[in-house]
C-alpha cells in the first residue's frame, strides 16, 4: 500500500495501482483529484501526486497532501465499509486499522477513475450542459 | 413497559431503546468519509468490522458536530436491523423502564425519528428511533444517485 498521511484524514491505495509519484508541479495532465476536498481545503501544504492508470490509457493524478509511506497491510486489518455507507462513498472501499488503532481510508481506484472519466466526458460534450 | 437508555448530547436529553444497545464504551476513534452525510459522517472499527458513526448533534441540531479522530466521552453501539451504529454521546444515564402511557407525542420535533417525549430526572427527553435515521440516510444516498 501507498499511505498518505493527509492531515484531513489518512488514506491509502494499493501500490500496484500507482504508476509513479511526482511533485505536483511536475504533473502535466488533467488537474489532480483531491479525494478529501469535502473535508476541508488543502491549504499551503507541499504536495505530491500519485499517478494512476485511467481509462483508455489516460493517466489520472491524486493529490497527496502529507507524508507518504509504502508498507504492507495485514488483510485482517482491512475492514470493508458497512452497506449503509458504501453507496455514499463509492471511492472508499474499506478502512485500514493500524497497530495504534488509528484509521485510514482505503481508496478504490476504479471508482475514482470512473468518476474522473465521467467528468472528462462532460467537458468533451458541451451540448449536454 | 419499555426500557430506555437516557443519553445527553450537549444539553439535549435523548432516550434510545434499550433493546438496540449492544455496548456502551469510552471515546471513539473514527475517520470521516469525504462524501458522507452530516448524520452519518464517518466510520469506526468495532469487533473486527467497520461500522457507521452517527452524529446525533447534527441530526438534532444540538451542540457541536463531531470532529475526527475522536468522538465524545462515551459511545453507544447500537444495532438497527442489519446495521450497527457507533453513537458518540456526552453522558449515559441509568437505564429506566417507562410505561407506554407515559410517552407523550413529541411537541417540539416533527422529524420521523422523534417518536415521543418523556420526563427523565426533570428533563424533557426525546425518544428517538435511530432506525429511522438509518432509513433516511439510505433514502438520501439513493436520491443522490439518481
Amino acid at each position: 500500500m501507498v499511505h498518505v498521511d493527509d492531515p484531513r484524514g489518512r488514506w491509502a491505495v494499493s501500490a500496484s495501482e500507482v504508476l509513479r509519484i511526482l511533485p505536483a508541479v511536475e504533473w502535466r495532465g488533467a488537474p489532480p483529484i483531491d479525494l478529501l476536498a469535502a473535508l476541508g481545503p488543502l491549504g499551503g501544504r507541499a504536495r505530491r501526486v500519485l499517478v494512476l492508470r485511467g481509462v483508455h490509457g489516460r493517466e489520472i493524478a491524486l493529490v497527496a497532501a502529507g507524508a507518504l509511506a509504502v508498507g504492507e497491510v495485514d488483510p485482517h486489518d482491512v475492514l470493508p465499509l458497512p452497506s449503509v455507507l458504501a453507496a455514499a462513498a463509492p471511492q472508499v472501499s474499506a478502512i485500514i486499522v493500524a497497530s495504534d488503532a488509528s484509521l485510514s481510508l482505503l481508496i478504490e481506484p476504479s471508482a475514482v477513475i470512473s468518476s474522473s472519466a465521467s467528468v472528462v466526458g462532460e467537458k468533451l460534450c458541451p451540448s449536454h450542459s | 413497559m419499555r426500557s430506555f437508555v437516557p443519553i445527553t448530547i450537549d444539553s439535549t436529553w435523548v432516550a434510545v431503546d434499550m433493546a438496540t444497545v449492544r455496548e456502551i464504551g469510552g471515546p471513539l476513534t473514527w475517520i470521516a468519509l469525504p462524501t458522507a452525510t452530516a448524520a452519518l459522517p464517518g466510520v469506526a472499527a468495532w469487533r473486527g468490522r467497520a461500522i457507521a458513526v452517527a452524529d446525533l448533534a447534527a441530526v438534532l441540531g444540538a451542540g457541536d458536530r463531531l470532529s475526527p479522530p475522536t468522538g465524545r466521552v462515551r459511545t453507544l453501539y447500537l444495532q438497527q436491523g442489519a446495521s450497527t451504529l457507533a453513537v458518540p454521546v456526552d453522558a449515559v444515564r441509568e437505564p429506566l423502564t417507562i410505561a407506554d402511557s407515559d410517552i407523550r407525542p413529541p411537541r417540539a420535533r416533527t422529524e420521523s425519528f422523534c417518536t415521543g417525549e418523556v420526563d427523565v430526572e426533570g428533563h424533557t427527553t426525546l425518544v428517538v428511533d435511530l432506525g429511522a435515521i438509518v432509513d433516511s440516510q439510505r433514502a438520501v444516498v439513493a436520491g443522490g444517485l439518481h
